[in-house]
C-alpha cells in the first residue's frame, strides 16, 4: 500500500498552522471574556461578528464596533466524528444566534446533538475556537 | 441574441488517479466533447475551464497538449459550481455573439491533495473553527429534521437510489455495491446524521462541454436557460436552512428564462454531495413544497423509472465529486439521457433535462455560487 494519498503534501488549500500549515491571520470572532467582539450598523443595526468591514453588508450604511452578549439559542447542532485540523471526534459544533448579534459558529462545550432553541452562553475559547455550554436555569 | 446550442459532452473516468498527470484527464474529456461535436479543435476559438485546486497554470498545461494555443482562455473558481459556472459564461458568450465555439472544461484531481474529507480553509471563520464541508450539510441536515420530522431513512434512501443508479455508469468511481438503507445507516458516522456512505467520495476527474450557435444539426441539445448567481448573506435573519435560498435564486431564473415549470423536466442532475443536499435542492427547484423533499426518494418519484428521475447517473455519491468536474459531468449525463444514449441508466422520458449545481463553505454566505441550466431536444 502506498502512502495514505494526499497525507504529508502540501496542499493549495490553506489549512493553517494547527493543521501543519503555514499560519494564518485568525479570522475567527472574538470573545474579550465579556462578549463577541464585532461591529454594528449605526442606520439598521445588523451586527456582524467580524471588523474590518468597510460598511454594512446588509444596508450599506457605516459601521462602528460593537460587543454582543455571550449568550443566544442554538440554531442546529451536530457532533462531527472525524478528526477535522487539531480537533479528535467526537467535537460537537453549532450554530448559535446571539441574543442582540449575529449567528455564529461555536464549539460545544458537550458533544451533543441539541436541538434548535436550546440555550448556550459562550464560556470561553480552546485554541481559539468559542466554546459554549447549556445555560443553567438559576 | 443568439440561441445557444449544446453542440457535444465528453469526460474522464471518475475515480482515484493520483498516479495520473491532472491534464490527462482533462484530454480525455475534451477529446471525447470534440468528437462528439463533430469538430476539429481548430474551430475552438474560446475556453473557459472551472477548477477549485488547479492546480495554478493547469490549463494552459491541457491548452498545450491540445494545441489551442492563443485563443481566450480563462478559469472560473466558484467551489463544486466551478464547473457549470465555466459553462454557464460560455452560454452567455454564445449568447451574445462574442464568441461562435467555446470549449468548457471542468477539472480537478483531488487525490493528491487530501485523503479524506477536504481540509477546512483556515482563513474562512467556520474553517478555522474546524467545521468539514460534511459538518455544513450535517448542520443543516439537523435544523431541516428538527423543522419537519424527516426520518434518518428517508435521508438514506438517497444514497441507496444514486448508488443503485451508479452501479449501471461504467465511469462512476463507487460501482460495486448498492447498499441497502440499513447498510447505509451502519456505515461509519462522519457528521451526525451523517454517516459515511451518505457522503461522497474524494475524486479526480475532468468533463467537457462544447456550446456554440444553432448550425442546424438535429442532435444538438437547445439551452433553454443557463442561470449563475453568487452568495447572498446567510445570517440570524435567515429562516432556511443554509443553501437552500442560493439554489431557489438560480432555479428561478432559470424557470422564468426557459419559460417552464418543475414539472415539465423530465430528468434531473442536482448536487447530492451529502444526501440532505439533494433533498433540500429539489425543494428549491419547486419539485416538492418545503418539508416534502424528503418523500421523494422513498416515494419513487425520483427513482429512474418514476416521474422525475434525479441523478440517474449514480450523482456525486457514486460518480464522485472532483469539484471543478462535477458540473460538467453533470451536463455530460444529461446531455447522454436527452439524445436517449444512457445504456442501462436511459430514463423513460427525455426531451427537458435540468442541471443544479451548488458550491459552498464560504461562512456567512447561503452558497458561493449556484448554477441551474434547463436543456432540451429539438423535437
Amino acid at each position: 500500500m502506498a502512502a495514505e494519498l494526499g497525507v504529508g503534501r502540501p496542499t493549495k488549500r490553506r489549512s493553517g498552522a494547527a493543521a501543519g500549515g503555514l499560519p494564518v491571520a485568525d479570522p475567527r470572532p472574538v470573545f474579550d471574556g465579556q462578549g463577541v467582539q464585532g461591529v454594528r450598523c449605526g442606520t439598521c443595526r445588523y451586527p456582524v461578528a467580524q471588523t474590518g468591514i468597510p460598511w454594512c453588508p446588509a444596508c450599506y450604511g457605516p459601521v462602528a464596533p460593537a460587543r454582543f452578549t455571550p449568550t443566544g439559542t442554538v440554531w442546529s447542532a451536530t457532533v462531527i466524528a472525524i478528526p477535522v485540523g487539531p480537533l479528535r471526534p467526537p467535537f460537537g459544533l453549532a450554530y448559535l444566534d446571539l441574543d442582540d448579534g449575529p449567528r455564529i459558529l461555536v464549539r460545544l462545550a458537550e458533544p451533543r446533538v441539541l436541538p434548535p432553541g436550546t440555550r448556550l452562553r459562550i464560556t470561553g475559547t480552546d485554541c481559539g475556537d468559542l466554546v459554549a455550554a447549556e445555560e443553567r436555569a438559576s | 441574441m443568439i440561441q445557444p446550442m449544446l453542440w457535444g459532452v465528453g469526460t474522464s473516468a471518475y475515480g482515484l488517479f493520483p498516479g495520473r498527470r491532472v491534464e490527462s484527464l482533462a484530454w480525455d474529456a475534451v477529446a471525447e466533447a470534440v468528437g462528439d461535436a463533430g469538430i476539429t479543435p481548430g474551430q475552438i476559438d474560446a475556453v473557459v475551464v472551472g477548477s477549485v485546486f488547479g492546480p495554478p497554470g493547469v490549463a494552459t498545461r491541457v491548452q498545450r497538449g491540445l494545441g489551442l494555443g492563443g485563443v481566450p482562455m480563462w478559469t472560473v473558481e466558484n467551489a463544486c459550481a466551478s464547473g457549470t459556472s465555466a459553462y454557464h459564461e460560455a452560454v452567455e458568450a454564445v449568447r451574445t455573439g462574442r464568441f461562435g465555439c467555446v470549449l468548457v472544461l471542468g477539472v480537478d484531481q483531488m487525490s493528491t491533495l487530501f485523503s479524506g474529507a477536504i481540509v477546512p480553509e483556515a482563513t474562512d471563520p467556520e474553517g478555522a473553527s474546524s467545521l468539514p464541508l460534511p459538518g455544513l450539510y450535517a448542520l443543516q441536515a439537523q435544523r431541516y429534521r428538527a423543522e419537519f420530522g424527516v426520518t434518518a431513512s428517508q435521508l438514506a434512501e438517497v444514497a441507496v437510489k444514486n448508488k443503485r443508479n451508479g452501479m449501471d455508469n461504467p465511469r462512476a468511481q463507487l460501482r460495486a455495491v448498492a447498499p441497502t438503507t440499513e447498510e447505509v445507516l451502519a456505515s461509519r458516522m462522519i457528521a451526525e446524521p451523517l454517516t459515511l456512505l451518505q457522503c461522497c467520495p474524494t475524486s479526480d476527474g475532468a468533463g467537457a462541454a462544447i456550446v456554440g450557435p444553432d448550425r442546424g444539426r438535429r442532435d444538438d441539445l437547445r439551452i433553454e436557460a443557463s442561470a449563475m448567481v453568487s452568495g447572498a448573506l446567510w445570517d440570524q435573519r435567515s429562516e432556511d436552512v443554509w443553501g437552500y435560498a442560493s439554489v431557489a435564486r438560480a432555479a428561478e431564473k432559470a424557470f422564468a428564462q426557459a419559460g417552464r415549470t418543475p414539472a415539465e423536466i423530465d430528468v434531473l442532475e442536482v448536487h447530492d454531495a451529502f444526501t440532505i443536499g439533494e433533498i433540500i435542492t429539489l425543494e428549491a427547484l419547486g419539485l416538492a413544497p418545503r418539508g416534502k423533499g424528503a418523500e421523494l426518494a422513498p416515494s419513487g418519484h425520483t427513482r429512474r423509472n418514476g416521474p422525475q428521475p434525479v441523478n440517474p447517473s449514480g450523482g456525486l455519491l457514486s460518480r464522485g465529486h472532483p469539484l471543478g468536474a462535477t458540473g460538467t459531468a453533470q451536463l455530460a449525463e444529461i446531455a447522454w439521457q436527452l439524445r436517449g444514449r444512457a445504456a442501462a441508466r436511459q430514463v423513460a422520458r427525455h426531451r427537458v433535462g435540468l442541471v443544479e449545481t451548488m458550491g459552498g463553505g464560504a461562512a456567512g454566505m447561503d452558497g458561493n455560487a449556484c448554477v441551474v441550466t434547463i436543456l432540451s431536444t429539438q423535437e
